[in-house]
């Protein structure tokens, strides 16, 4: 599904990637872990052109993007972002659009489709997430974990193939993981390829297929979730999750 | 010939500081009857007020002396001050406020091809006149149509405001429109943006009949330029009609005519001028009423106003965004060409931007009056909406941006559908308040000879001899032009805040 090969990008003289390769395949879930800094939220974003790189290349599908973020790439980011839905750790839903404005948007002015259709749709998926009863409230009237749905709910409406997510837990109160991981978990049933930044192990081994731990801008471990994060090999993920003392200071 | 007064023969010490203790003195009592005469016998000059700018041949800067000026009119100041026993001082000011600043105490007399007219009769102490001239128009050299004054009826004529010829032209029905230059009129008329101009004949010899593609239609009447006096300094004004017709009779004024060539056989008249002359030109003082026909006037002049507001602000909006969007988003060379934009129309004066376009590209880009204004402001204008809706797109948060190009939108639509619209609620405000400022800054565009609201008010503050009641219209048609503009700005942003 994605194909990320050697992805290098340097920012400030300091490495942020420094050489990541990686397979995602169709319908796997996979959790990118590791400590900050490490280079996990940039290569999450390399993942839909919203970040340029230096060198190395990411295929979706049948589309490359290369390093840099030229013009002549326009049309190849385009198809990308269509086929790849982003949910963003502060969500970003449009500030003048209603929740069911911000899921009809892409659909309407992106694909060209009818609003009455694209209300339908939207509907269904505000439904989905639970929020049928807020369509009409503004971004500034919804709270945290209803906005996230709500963003949820809008990359959906573009019928992704690959959902990003990042940071999906961290701004929410932890009573609204456990719906958030249920919510994820239906999409997972039904085929969503979903690749997820996050800090939460629980989150990572309740719905990931596989994890991925980057450190200084590379990828030094990976594996399932029961591997990589009971019995890591490498010190620094062993560090990472607290269970080297030694290796901690 | 006396020398004019300059810096090389100021007075000395003792004298400049009689003249500060007088000035002191005048600021503090304010006018008194009778002491005109007085005043500058102590003070040992005759201060007169001219604009420089009128040019040749009534006074203009002396380009061999620093801070000079020479003309007919100068030579004349200086032997009415001879006369007088003084020295004469020449004191800038703009023609168009000769009248108020001779109120105000700027200088003792106006002294500037001030034509005597009912309404300027009845304002101030008018002496003798020095001058006679012919009312002369003039047509481009194909057209046939103007033959006389009758044949002006509807026609567009270019004069001076609040002339004779301004009534002259309005009474036969043509379309008067005010100038305050010289030249300009002339450069118009060339341009095919008016069909004639009527001016003293002195003017029309120096500015009009030098363009070969013009033509001298004939002289339709006469007036008469005297000097004005501040009212109620009637010795004053005694003592410089006498002095005039002891030049006129010695055969001095006529060789200062002559000298700058605006002699001719009609100024024989000036030297057999008689006391009772003077009262039969002078007798008319009637002057123009503030009536239903005048607030019809000021009216129009607030459509205009506002016209030329609106369509100038259509043209600076769009314009506007699309700048700010090349300089924040477009490339290099888009961005900087942006910026150089915005800087080179906010950095140099509108009335500036004005000439240019309107006389300065006439041979390339031939504009009307109105078009020229709302181009002119719009462009101008464009440069300080660029900078409304950039700070508007940069207070909108980036992720904004980054969701609607995550969701596959292109930049276009994700600016068009998703920054944009944020953008302008945060611009809204800024907008309105150069829409307010607009609306006052359009009355810039008088320069270039549309009568908007500020024109139409000192057209007719000067007809009726007051500035308090056409000012007070004036201030009243401006607010309920802008008060309204801004409520509803309020409203709309009250409804974008709840949205």
């Amino acid at each position: 599904m994605i194909d990320v090969k050697e992805l290098r990008k340097r920012y400030d003289g300091q490495a942020v990637l420094d050489g990541v390769s990686a397979t995602f395949a169709r319908g796997e879930v996979v959790a990118l872990v590791g400590p900050s800094g490490g280079g996990k939220s940039t290569f999450l974003r390399c993942l839909n052109g919203l970040e340029s790189f230096d060198a190395g290349s990411v295929r979706v599908g049948g589309d490359t993007l290369g390093p840099g973020c030229g013009r002549s790439q326009g049309a190849v980011l385009g198809r990308i972002r269509q086929r790849v839905g982003f949910v963003f750790q502060q969500w970003h839903l449009f500030a003048h659009r209603t929740a069911l404005g911000n899921v009809i948007e892409a659909p309407v002015f992106v694909r060209g489709l009818g609003v009455r259709e694209a209300t339908e749709r939207g509907r269904a998926l505000l439904a989905r997430v639970g929020l049928s009863h807020r369509e009409s409230a503004y971004p500034a009237a919804l709270s945290g974990g209803e906005q996230q749905r709500v963003a949820i709910a809008r990359a959906l409406a573009m019928d992704p193939e690959v959902l990003l997510l990042d940071e999906p837990t961290s701004a929410l109160d932890p009573e609204r993981v456990g719906e958030l991981v249920d919510l994820l978990a239906g999409l997972r049933a039904e085929g969503l390829t979903m690749v997820a930044v996050t800090h939460e192990m629980r989150f990572a081994r309740e719905l990931a297929s596989r994890v991925l731990v980057l450190h200084g801008g590379r990828v030094i471990e990976e594996g399932v979730p029961d591997e990589v994060l009971t019995r890591p090999n490498h010190a620094r993920t062993r560090a990472f999750l607290g269970l080297d003392r030694s290796a901690r200071g | 010939m006396e020398q004019p007064w300059s810096w090389a023969t100021r007075p000395p010490h003792t004298w400049r500081w009689a003249l500060a203790v007088l000035v002191l003195l005048c600021a503090a009592c304010g006018h008194e009857t009778g002491t005109g005469l007085e005043r500058v016998r102590r003070a040992g000059v005759l201060r007169w007020g001219g604009d420089a700018q009128g040019g040749e041949p009534y006074v203009m800067e002396d380009p061999e002396q620093v801070g000079g000026v020479r003309g007919f009119e100068v030579e004349l100041a200086d032997a009415l001050a001879r006369e007088l026993g003084v020295r004469a001082a020449f004191v800038q000011n703009d023609w168009s406020n000769l009248i108020p600043s001779l109120d105000r105490g700027s200088f003792d007399v106006a002294l500037n091809g001030l034509e005597v007219t009912p309404a300027r009769a009845g304002r101030v102490l008018f002496t003798r006149p020095y001058y006679v001239f012919q009312q002369r128009l003039m047509a481009r050299l194909g057209d046939a149509r103007i033959t006389d004054l009758a044949s002006l009826r509807g026609k567009r004529v270019g004069t001076l405001a609040n002339s004779q010829a301004w009534d002259l032209l309005l009474r036969v029905g043509a379309q008067a429109l005010p100038y305050e230059g010289v030249q300009e009129p002339y450069i118009d008329l060339e341009e095919g943006r008016l069909d004639a101009v009527l001016l003293d004949d002195i003017i029309a010899e120096r500015y009009g009949q030098t363009r070969p593609r013009l033509r001298v239609v004939g002289d339709v009447g006469e007036g008469h330029y005297a000097i004005a006096v501040r009212p109620g300094e009637e010795d004053l004004r005694a003592a410089l009609d006498a002095a005039l017709t002891r030049l006129a009779r010695s055969g001095e004024l006529r060789a200062i005519f002559q000298r700058w060539h605006v002699d001719d056989d009609a100024e024989q008249r000036m030297v057999d001028w008689t006391e009772a002359d003077t009262k039969a030109l002078l007798a008319d003082t009637s002057t123009a009423h503030l009536g239903w026909g005048q607030a019809v006037l000021f009216l129009q002049a607030a459509g205009v106003t506002l016209l030329v507001s609106v369509l100038a602000m259509a043209v600076a909006i769009p314009l506007g965004v699309l700048l700010a969007l090349a300089r924040l988003y477009g490339n290099g060379v888009v961005s900087r060409a942006s910026t150089l934009y915005v800087e080179l129309l906010r950095g140099t004066p509108v009335l500036l931007q004005l000439y240019v376009l309107y006389y300065g590209l006439a041979g390339v880009l031939r504009l009307d009056a109105l078009s020229a204004s709302v181009v002119g402001l719009g462009l101008n204008y464009a440069a300080y909406e660029a900078e409304v809706y950039r700070a508007g797109v940069q207070a909108v948060p980036r992720g904004q941006l980054e969701a609607a190009l995550s969701l596959g939108m292109p930049l276009r639509l994700a600016l068009r559908r998703v920054v944009m619209p944020q953008a302008f609620r945060v611009a809204l405000p800024g907008v309105t308040n150069d829409f307010i400022a607009l609306l006052k800054d359009s009355s810039l565009v008088s320069v270039i000879s549309v009568v908007e609201l500020t024109k139409r008010m000192t057209i007719t503050a000067v007809d009726v001899r007051s500035w308090l009641v056409p000012g007070a219209l004036c201030a009243a048609l401006y607010l309920a032009m802008s008060y309204p503009l801004a409520r509803l700005a309020r409203r709309l942003e009250a409804r974008l805040e709840r949205g």
